[in-house]
């Protein structure tokens, strides 16, 4: 517990944090300006947060924003912590990490792919991943229809349910 | 499968129909959690083989196509792929509620609903998931059926090519596997 208030007092310190939740003993929520993000991660990168456990996107439709979650982790204190960042929804584009973490390379392939999400500088990220000849909204979207266009391209079985006696209500 | 009820083969072919029957060589796609179940029916507790059914390594040397589970569009394209890579006459099992209907994933952007659209399914195995008693209940099924004549599915798929192949370019756009790491 001693690591981690220092380390919020740290990074209170240099950097001008939107937000910070602890949601768990080892784990740090810090919100910051995208502006921002890329100088906190090389920061927590050279300070122990060697591994880039996951980045993904969370579709906020209501807002207008894609909130982009970038999750560190520290092997020596086991301290994960959740860098979270917006972007407008309509204008989303962001720069890439690839330099601080390159493991990121996929992860940015990934959420381009299912957001729409394009990250600058790092081209390899506009390659399609996992769909293969997607020509629709990236699917986690949340304006997009996953029952429709399942209607609309995979045919369903019709439904006959032959073995549902009816049973005649007797007053 | 429509099945006529007058036997049409030939001796030979009721023969080699019964032979067929006997040695089955099973090639697995074990797309989802389906594969799970494969392992206690080949091993002691229920050992396959007393059925005279095998596994077996590629598409080529195989009779049997078993799908166990779920298939993306992306698997898709690689079952069609091992399925017409088999040598005629070849059998194919659907195996679970999520090739039969869609399973509860039904409703996905990915995910095929239906398996006969694609592909002339003898026999599908109902359930989530079927237990091993259930496969090799069907797999006893399936025997009496290449016996019998009535397993034609893989005559269907040559009689009705187009309209197999017009499902298949209708979800999939194309049938052709783009890997970027094997470019």
């Amino acid at each position: 517990m001693n690591s981690m208030n220092k380390l919020v007092e740290e990074l209170k310190g240099r950097f001008t944090l939107l937000e910070v939740l602890l949601p768990d003993q080892q784990q740090l929520i810090v919100d910051i300006d995208q502006m921002h993000l890329h100088a906190l991660l090389s920061h927590l990168k050279a300070t122990g947060f060697r591994q880039l456990s996951l980045l993904t996107a969370v579709d906020w439709i209501e807002e207008n924003t894609f909130q982009l979650v970038y999750i560190v982790f520290n092997w020596d204190t086991g301290i994960h912590v959740l860098v979270r960042t917006k972007l407008p929804r309509d204008k989303a584009v962001f720069r890439t990490i690839t330099g601080i973490y390159p493991g990121a390379q996929y992860y940015e392939r990934d959420v381009h792919e299912f957001f729409g999400v394009a990250f600058e500088g790092n081209v390899m990220s506009f390659k399609p991943l996992f769909l293969e000849l997607w020509d629709e909204l990236p699917p986690m979207r949340k304006d997009f229809d996953p029952e429709a266009y399942s209607r609309e391209k995979f045919p369903e079985r019709p439904y006959v349910p032959q073995f549902v006696p009816k049973v005649e209500v007797v007053e | 499968m429509t099945t006529n009820s007058k036997d049409m083969r030939k001796t030979w072919e009721k023969i080699a129909d019964y032979f067929r029957a006997h040695s089955i060589w099973m090639k697995w796609y074990c797309t989802g959690c389906g594969a799970i179940e494969m392992p206690p029916t080949m091993t002691s507790r229920f050992d396959m083989e007393q059925l005279g059914m095998g596994p077996m390594a590629t598409p080529r040397q195989a009779d049997v196509l078993l799908i166990t589970g779920y298939l993306s569009a992306k698997t898709l394209r690689r079952v069609i792929y091992s399925y017409e890579q088999m040598q005629d006459p070849k059998y194919v099992v659907g195996f679970g509620s999520c090739t039969l209907n869609g399973g509860i994933y039904f409703d996905s952007y990915a995910t095929m609903t239906r398996l006969d659209h694609y592909l002339p399914v003898d026999l599908y195995i109902a359930g989530c998931m079927p237990r091993p008693e259930a496969i090799m209940n069907a797999f006893d099924t399936l025997i009496k059926m290449i016996e019998k004549g009535e397993a034609k599915g893989w005559r269907h798929y040559q009689e009705n090519h187009d309209w197999y192949r017009k499902n298949q370019l209708h979800s999939l756009k194309e049938v052709y596997v783009k890997d970027e790491f094997h470019e």
